[in-house]
């Protein structure tokens, strides 16, 4: 659906390019989470793939066409969630809706999505006294008014109660379901993978490792497995390879202890992030 | 532009829910009380200040307050991912100040030929209270993307007014002289007033003519070369630049 290549772009007060030479496809109908630290350009590409940042170098494509060939009308079937919650203070949740309601040629029933996200008591009330929780919910129902096909989202549930959080994510993944792409941002470990079908690593400027959660675990996971046992009222443990769990000393052990905890060597997506990018993740 | 009407609707709508009509109705109300008081002779003198003050002042005011209400919740952003265009978006900026304009003009005119049998040349009046209000308006967007708030906002404000519309006030109590007053025409204030006169006095063809022309003229280069960049620039910085 989307394809970069040698991507590029430096703002015009930096003599340091802020993308410098990404390339990555983001399927249709895949989650693609983009990870990296603060200042590692996923912002700058996310800008740069919503059209609101041009003079880019490289090529990328959309759906078959150079992006730079789309006029206004690329956003029909575009929705985005920024990760500051934007919204017109003095008009209620339901004018701010109306008003981006009205710009788009297709656009779906606001009842059913601001009853999901539980803002539809709250409707009446004017955006400016809702809550950065409620104002992100409120963003993400904006994101979706004009039933796009494609959803860029910036740190979309950072703010939210997890109760939210968890709704806002099967919504997510139900737009996949249907049919719809989502770029994704965020530096909740958690969520990304939960959601993301593939995620690319960026830092300075540059895309680190790119692959599915499950690829990139077990490539910089170990093939191992810990079992921990009680034995005369100590903790023990005992490390095996992959390889070692179809030989007789990790049944005996199994068969004969008390087991208390297995482990496999796979790692998080967290560590991942560390030790591709070199930064520790925000608290 | 298919969004323009629901811009400029969407605009109107704001204006109304931020209160910034409010100060707009104060003022027209404080006209028509003050055309109340005045003689029809001086009412005929007066009018043209009240639609040079309104199209010229009240436009850069309220293009201002409006901005900077945009500026300060960042909403620009949210606008710009959908399927407006930046033309649309300045056009209907525009457009609310002219519709603005218009609706003071026929509250006036309305008021002043109930109370006082006052009429003018209303046909040489609107085309000329549009243009002026549109390049006013140009003007207000270009100062208030170029101010930090709306206190430099006020600031670039005033220095326009000292710079382009005292010299013209100046020149008509002789503290300049005509030998530099003449080129005052090519100050935009003056330029406007030339043609809002138009329907109330006799102004000399040629200046007509030229005010029409430099006035056009001048939107579009402003258009062009001031404020479609300067919108670009803000719009980098508030994309995180």
């Amino acid at each position: 659906m989307i394809k970069v290549r040698n991507m590029r772009y430096k703002y015009r007060n930096s003599s340091q390019y802020a993308v410098d030479g990404v390339d990555f496809n983001i399927n249709e109908g895949e989650i693609f989470g983009f990870l990296g630290p603060s200042g590692a350009g996923k912002s700058t590409t996310q800008k740069v793939l919503i059209k609101l940042l041009s003079g880019f170098e490289g090529e990328i494509e959309h759906r078959g066409k150079p992006l730079a060939s789309y006029d206004d009308s690329f956003y029909q079937d575009v929705g985005v969630s920024f990760e500051m919650p934007i919204s017109f203070s003095k008009l209620t949740a339901i004018e701010n809706l109306d008003f981006f309601k009205r710009l788009y040629k297709k656009t779906v029933d606001i009842e059913p999505l601001l009853k999901r996200v539980g803002l539809w008591d709250d409707r009446d009330k004017k955006a400016g006294e809702f809550s950065k929780g409620m104002k992100i919910r409120l963003n993400f129902v904006r994101a979706l008014i004009n039933d796009p096909k494609f959803l860029f989202l910036d740190e979309p549930t950072n703010g939210v109660d997890p109760a939210n959080s968890r709704i806002m994510k099967d919504m997510i993944r139900e737009f996949r379901q249907k049919g719809g792409t989502v770029f994704i941002t965020s530096h909740i470990m958690g969520d990304i993978d939960e959601l993301c079908d593939r995620v690319a690593f960026i830092s300075q400027g540059k895309l680190r490792e790119e692959g599915s959660p499950r690829d990139l675990k077990i490539k910089y996971g170990k093939r191992t497995v810990n079992v921990e046992y009680r034995e005369n009222g100590d903790v023990h443990s005992q490390l095996f390879s992959m390889d070692e769990i179809k030989t007789e000393p990790f049944f005996n052990l199994l068969r004969n202890k008390e087991i208390e905890t297995i482990h496999s060597g796979e790692t998080t997506l967290e560590e991942i992030f560390i030790k591709v990018t070199g930064v520790k993740l925000r608290a | 532009m298919p969004n323009l009407l629901t811009l400029v609707k969407a605009e109107f709508f704001r204006l109304n829910k931020y209160n910034l009509f409010t100060a707009n109705f104060v003022v027209l109300i404080m006209w028509v009380v003050l055309a109340y008081f005045l003689e029809a002779e001086m009412l005929l003198r007066f009018i043209p200040f009240i639609f040079f003050m309104d199209s010229i002042m009240m436009t850069i005011l309220l293009v201002g307050a409006t901005l900077f209400y945009e500026k300060k919740e960042h909403t620009i952003n949210s606008i710009m991912v959908t399927p407006v265009t930046e033309h649309e978006f300045l056009t209907a900026k525009v457009l609310v100040n002219v519709v603005n304009s218009l609706i003071t003009v026929a509250v006036i005119s309305i008021a002043v030929y109930f109370i006082k049998e006052v009429t003018f040349n209303y046909l040489l009046l609107l085309p000329a209270i549009v243009l002026v209000t549109v390049v006013h308006s140009l003007i207000g967007i270009r100062l208030s993307y170029s101010a930090k708030d709306f206190t430099s906002h006020l600031i670039n404000y005033m220095l326009y007014v000292f710079i382009f519309a005292l010299p013209p006030i100046f020149a008509l109590f002789g503290i300049i002289s005509e030998s530099v007053s003449r080129f005052f025409i090519l100050l935009p204030p003056e330029a406007s007033s030339v043609l809002i006169n138009t329907a109330f006095t006799q102004i000399e063809a040629w200046r007509v003519v030229f005010s029409y022309i430099y006035l056009i003229a001048l939107s579009a280069m402003l258009y062009m070369f001031s404020v479609k960049p300067k919108f670009n620039e803000y719009l980098m910085k508030e994309t995180g630049v």
